[in-house]
Formats: structure tokens, C-alpha cells, sequence
């Protein structure tokens, strides 16, 4: 099956080419703001895939100026259509900036094709994205610890304790948060009542990362 | 940034920096505000793009971020401008593995790996590979040509499957052959290709 999702504002034009130029399409997915203006270029969307006789559905975001928020709701749908092994596309054009920029976030972390359409020509470009989760940029393992400091964000590890929980050894952790630390995904903050001490925290947006 | 300083400023007041670099369509560098940016920073280094165009906004801004990278880090914020230029950068960000923040106004960090460029998800075979499909030509003849640069069948092949998994390459079948073909993505990545090599 093959599914397009898109981003839609007020003018149904910056989507049309991508339903057109998809082969073998199966549903369309658009999500779009609750201006009348975006509700009414949802209504012509999906007036022109019933002519098509393909299926599509429209998604009101609730804060379409909200990117965290836009992104997490459109990943959850990208996975749950990846997951079922259908085919995806994106297409970001259209919607707010954060909307169009919150579906180009999850197209690059769940390397979902991804394509724009000129304002003035109406000609699709596909965007130079790679079909490979981004996450893939770390090791299965360094994955396993930031993911484990992103569900524990509220409580403090010192890098010997995180080996403890973790089940590694001392010298083990010390490797994968020193590949971490120079990816950016965490940051070591000194313990408030002991300088010496350091914790070891996710970097702001990892949690994004991991979805 | 587009004609509204107001998105950039947020970004100036929480994110230290030594040198501004700042990437907009040319016409805002005629607006007033503009002038107040450069009143506040004098040394405000000018990248004018082509903001209707996302592939070139892309490129314009990946080569500066590797200009200012010689320098020292580089840290990209990504909420001002145009919907093309933002998108642009954050395309940009993620393939030069840069820190990147979204100010619009509050700062949300953007799960950028550093130092992780697109290039290494390029396997050096891959790159061979990439580079020598510039049209359609069947399976077996870029295979053939793979082998005369030292690579072995099977991992001509190996980096054949790769790269369509990656979007780079499609194979089809015609009157009997495989047929591998460049796809569009190939087309814009290419210039990473070459980086592949020397790196």
C-alpha cells in the first residue's frame, strides 16, 4: 500500500502534483491547521482524490504552531503506516512553517521520501533525504543508554551508577557516553551539592530523536 | 532570516556566538529590518539565497556552515525566514551534523548527532558505485565496470542493494535485464559522493 501524507495550508495546488505524481496511490493523509481557509483546501483535497477514487482522510492538528507537538502526532502516524509495511511519502509543502518544518523533522529521522512544490511552477522536488532512520547515526548499544536517560530525564546517574543500572561495565559506559557526548546526545552536568560529582543527562531534543 | 528581524533576534540573545552568518533572500538584506540587525551587529557576515528555491537555499547554506566550521563550531538556528529557507536549513543541519536550534520564540533544540555528515552513511563501495550510474545502464554492465575498480562482485552487488535501499538507485526489469537508474535524490547527493572519497 502506498500512502502520502502532506501538509496543507490554504491552497490545494501545493499538493495536487504529489496525488497526481504518485504511482499506485492508496490513501492520501493531510494534515492541516483549523483556519477556515485550511479546512476548506481540505475539503477540495479530498473532493479530488474521491474523483480519483482514492481514499484520504484530513488530521486537524490542535496548535499547528506548536513544532514538538506537530512532530510527535505526524511521527505516531508515519510509524503506525510503516509499521503496517505500507510505502511512504511526504509531501511538506503546504501548512504553516512549523507544520511543513515538523514533517520535514520526522521525514529525516524515519527516512521517509520527501518532496516540496515550487509556489510558482507547481513542479515537485524531491528533497535529498536518505531512506534510513536517522537514529541508525548511533550504535544499537549507545542507543540503548540515551534511550534509557530519556525515559529517566527527571532522575540523576553518575556514569557509575548508569553502568550499575545498566548492567555494563564501569569502563564499557565510559566508551559509549564519551561517543555520545561527542555526538552531542548528552551532556554531563555537575551535581549541585558536590562539584566533583558529574550527572549524565540526554542533550535537549533526544527524546525527539528516539522517538 | 526573512524581512522580520523579530525572528532572529531570540536566537541572538540564547545562543552565544563569535561570528553572525546570516543566510536570507536578498531582498531582506534591502529591509529595514535588516538595518536594525546590522545596527545591533556590525559584523554580520551576509549569505543572500534564492528563497524560492529549496535546493539552492541547501546548498548555499551547507557551504557556509562548512566555511564557518574551519573557524570553530557552528551552531544553526533555523526558525527565521521563509518556509523554503527553514527547511532548507534544517536539511542542511542534519546532513553537516551541526547544533541546531528552532527559536520561534521559545529554543527548541533539534536532535542533530554532531560531526554525523551524510557522507558516512556512505560506505566507500557505495560511493564508487553512486558515482558511476550518471543514467540507466543495466545491472550487470555497472557491476562490470565496479570490477575494473578493484571492487569484487559481490560487493558491487552488496552496494547495489544499499543504495536503492536507500533511495538512491531504482532497478526495473527491461525485456529481460536489470536495469539500474539514478533517481532524483542521487542526483542532488552526488557532490556528497565525491566527499565520500576523500573521506
Amino acid at each position: 500500500m502506498t500512502v502520502l501524507f502532506g501538509t496543507l495550508g490554504w491552497r490545494p495546488q501545493s499538493l495536487i502534483p504529489s496525488i497526481r505524481g504518485t504511482e499506485g496511490l492508496d490513501r492520501v493523509v493531510v494534515y492541516h491547521s483549523d483556519h477556515a481557509k485550511s479546512r476548506e483546501a481540505r475539503s477540495r483535497v479530498l473532493e479530488f482524490c474521491r474523483s480519483l477514487g482514492v481514499t484520504a482522510s484530513g488530521i486537524e492538528l490542535s496548535d499547528a504552531f506548536d513544532l514538538l507537538q506537530c512532530a510527535s502526532q505526524i511521527r505516531a502516524d508515519v510509524r503506525k503506516e510503516k509499521d503496517a509495511g505500507s510505502s511512504v511519502r511526504f509531501n511538506i509543502a503546504g501548512g504553516t512553517r512549523l507544520m511543513s518544518c515538523a514533517a520535514l523533522l520526522v521525514c529525516i529521522l524515519e527516512g521517509v521520501p520527501a518532496t516540496y512544490v515550487h509556489d510558482d511552477t507547481y513542479q515537485e522536488i524531491p528533497l535529498p533525504l536518505l531512506r534510513i532512520a536517522y537514529g541508525e547515526g548511533l550504535t544499537r548499544k549507545q542507543r540503548e543508554v540515551l534511550a534509557f536517560l530519556v525515559k529517566n530525564a527527571d532522575r540523576d546517574f553518575t556514569e557509575t551508577a548508569l553502568a550499575k543500572s545498566l548492567g555494563v561495565h564501569k569502563a564499557t559506559m565510559n566508551h559509549h557516553l564519551r561517543e555520545l557526548e561527542a555526538k552531542g546526545a548528552i551532556e554531563r552536568r555537575p551535581d549541585p551539592t558536590d562539584a566533583r560529582q558529574l550527572f549524565v543527562k540526554p542533550a535537549p531534543g533526544m527524546d525527539l530523536l528516539l522517538g | 532570516m526573512g524581512t522580520d528581524d523579530r525572528q532572529v533576534l531570540p536566537a541572538l540573545r540564547l545562543l552565544p556566538y563569535d561570528r553572525l552568518v546570516l543566510v536570507a533572500a536578498r531582498a531582506a538584506f534591502a529591509s529595514a529590518g535588516f538595518r536594525r540587525l546590522a545596527a545591533i551587529e556590525p559584523s554580520v557576515e551576509k549569505v543572500p539565497v534564492d528563497a524560492m528555491d529549496v535546493l539552492a537555499c541547501l546548498e548555499a547554506i551547507r557551504h557556509a556552515i562548512r566555511q564557518a566550521s574551519r573557524d570553530g563550531p557552528v551552531r544553526l538556528s533555523v526558525g527565521g525566514g521563509s518556509k523554503i529557507l527553514s527547511s532548507a536549513a534544517i536539511l542542511a543541519a542534519f546532513q553537516e551534523g551541526v547544533e541546531t536550534w528552532f527559536c520561534d520564540p521559545e529554543p527548541i533544540r533539534l536532535p542533530v548527532l554532531h560531526g554525523v555528515r551524510i557522507v558516512e552513511a556512505f560506505a566507500p563501495e557505495e560511493a564508487i558505485l553512486g558515482r558511476l550510474v550518471r543514467g540507466p545502464m543495466t545491472l550487470e554492465r555497472l557491476v562490470l565496470s565496479a570490477t575494473r575498480r578493484g571492487l569484487s562482485r559481490h560487493v558491487a552487488s552488496r552496494a547495489v542493494r544499499s543504495l536503492v535501499e536507500k533511495g538512491l538507485l531504482d532497478v526495473t526489469i527491461v525485456g529481460g535485464s536489470a536495469v539500474v537508474r539514478p533517481t532524483a535524490t542521487l542526483g542532488v547527493l552526488r557532490p556528497h559522493l565525491r566527499d565520500a572519497r576523500k573521506a
